[in-house]
């Protein structure tokens, strides 16, 4: 076990949003929160991160490093793709030149070419700039890497090379996913299971296993999958348009 | 080589600088034609003033006298203005209480501080080197209140994820942001600092050029009052495109990535 969430409770403002929520992020595992906008996905993220003390509930974080992969690439405007790359090394205390060494690695890693590798965020790609943030979550060789909606700014081709990306990866280096998605696609392609948040009942409804390996699935056999799904009662509030907290 | 190709385009933007300058002489020339020599010296006849002052005995003196002050002044100004403004900025109880100081501060005329200041310090250098203080720490004030007010707070989250320490992420995060709202404040800084010194001097009788003026000025002599205005506005320039234009261009060289590559100095 990487991580455990028991009994979540958070709210803003005195408006209850996540009650008793509790989630386990196995070894080597991903799990992806899906849910509609506003139901509290990325704030359940925070909490799990760090970023925001739940109001109740008991975080248990059972890994030394994490990472984080925001919606926006969050890059230094004023540092090279490669020092941004680095940038999470910083409190490490490493050398310099090893710093360097590691993002140049991460950077090939992700399919960023030598010619890049100096060029500052405002010269690079949409998907260009999401790849030197998932670099730096991966240089600092997590235990979990947590993703918050990555790809959704991203076109269809590219969200499916950079998903591929992050699972090849998290097999390889053996780290867990915590992958918030409103996307039911992306959740089945990348997830090992899909846990299921509802802004009816300010928390998760249900967890479910996908079927076969991350990354193995045919794209017959997802596209069947979310078919079934988005006709299922539990996924209904994904598709519905109506009772939304926009 | 970056560096070499960025003076040379430095260099190269100041042939339209100086076609402007050069225009501004020729109104000059006309203006002095039409009302007289006496009122108005010629162009020529000011720099050939400036030569004789150059030369003259007094002007090392009298120049490194008035830069002092005015560079004692700025760094005041930058510094306690730049200090005070990054803390209301973090905090919003000071910004509550120090805002509407510096307002206060920034709508007293700079003459009533020469003023008052001449009289709690006298005649010394001290007048200067304050007033100069007191008028352009405000807009320092003001530039680094807005630039840490208005910080990215989505990076500093992202470098808490990182664990990166509070002052790693004001140095790497705050810190660049801030420099680009500082830099035009102390462009204005220097420039109020030039002219507040000047005129503080001649008011306070306390020497340097501010001195030279008001010496030109109870001998009517016309063409030291337009050689020294010259000589003062040539250091404010040297200090902006000299120094601090530089200065920031080889601090933000980042901000040019993205934009088109003729894109003027």
């Amino acid at each position: 076990m990487k991580l455990s969430l028991e009994g979540i409770g958070h709210g803003f403002l005195g408006r209850p949003l996540l009650e008793d929520v509790s989630l386990i992020l196995n070894d080597g595992e991903i799990v992806s929160l899906v849910g509609p906008s506003g139901c509290g996905k990325t704030t359940l993220l925070a909490i799990a991160v760090g970023l925001i003390d739940p109001l109740r509930g008991r975080v248990r974080r059972l890994y030394n490093r994490h990472a984080m992969v925001f919606q926006e690439p969050r890059l230094l405007p004023w540092l090279s793709a490669r020092d941004n790359i680095a940038y999470g090394l910083v409190p490490r205390g490493l050398s310099r030149l090893r710093c360097r060494d590691v993002a140049a690695a991460k950077a090939r890693a992700v399919g960023l070419g030598q010619m890049d590798w100096n060029k500052y965020p405002a010269e690079l790609s949409g998907g260009m700039r999401q790849r030197v943030a998932i670099a730096r979550a991966l240089a600092v060789q997590p235990d979990i890497m947590y993703l918050d909606e990555p790809f959704s700014s991203l076109d269809v081709g590219l969200k499916r090379i950079l998903q591929d990306l992050v699972v090849r990866m998290a097999r390889e280096e053996g780290f867990s996913g915590l992958f918030v998605t409103h996307d039911l696609v992306e959740a089945v392609r990348v997830a090992d299971r899909i846990a299921v948040l509802s802004s009816r009942h300010r928390g998760i409804v249900e967890v479910r296993t996908v079927p076969g390996r991350p990354g193995e699935r045919d794209e017959r056999m997802v596209f069947d999958l979310v078919e079934r799904w988005s006709r299922d009662a539990v996924f209904a509030e994904l598709f519905d348009g109506e009772g939304r907290c926009l | 080589m970056p560096r070499l190709g960025w003076l040379g385009r430095y260099l190269w933007g100041g042939w339209a600088s100086a076609t402007g300058i050069f225009c501004l002489f020729a109104l000059w020339q006309f203006g002095s034609e039409v009302y007289g020599g006496f009122v108005l010296p010629t162009p020529l006849r000011t720099f050939a003033e400036i030569a004789t002052i150059v030369q003259g005995p007094v002007f090392r003196d009298v120049a490194a006298q008035t830069c002092m002050r005015t560079f004692l002044g700025f760094a005041l100004a930058a510094g306690l203005g730049g200090l005070a403004g990054a803390v209301a900025g973090y905090s919003v109880a000071a910004m509550r209480l120090l805002k509407p100081v510096v307002a206060v501060i920034l709508s007293v005329p700079q003459i009533s501080w020469i003023i008052l200041v001449m009289i709690w310090f006298g005649a010394t250098g001290t007048t200067p080197v304050i007033t100069v203080t007191v008028a352009a720490l405000p807009i320092s004030f003001a530039g680094a209140l807005e630039g840490v007010a208005t910080r990215d707070r989505s990076l500093d989250a992202m470098a808490r994820v990182y664990g990166v320490g509070p002052l790693r992420r004001f140095a790497t995060i705050t810190v660049p942001h801030l420099l680009s709202y500082l830099f035009p404040a102390w462009t204005i800084t220097a420039g109020t600092a030039w002219k507040v010194a000047v005129m503080a001097e001649l008011l306070a009788n306390a020497g340097g050029i501010g001195g030279e003026l008001a010496t030109a000025r109870t001998m009517f002599d016309i063409p030291q009052v337009t050689a020294w205005t010259v000589i003062v506005a040539t250091f404010a320039l040297i200090t902006d495109y000299g120094i601090l234009h530089p200065l920031r261009e080889s601090l933000e060289s980042w901000r040019r990535a993205g934009q088109p590559r003729d894109a003027a100095p």
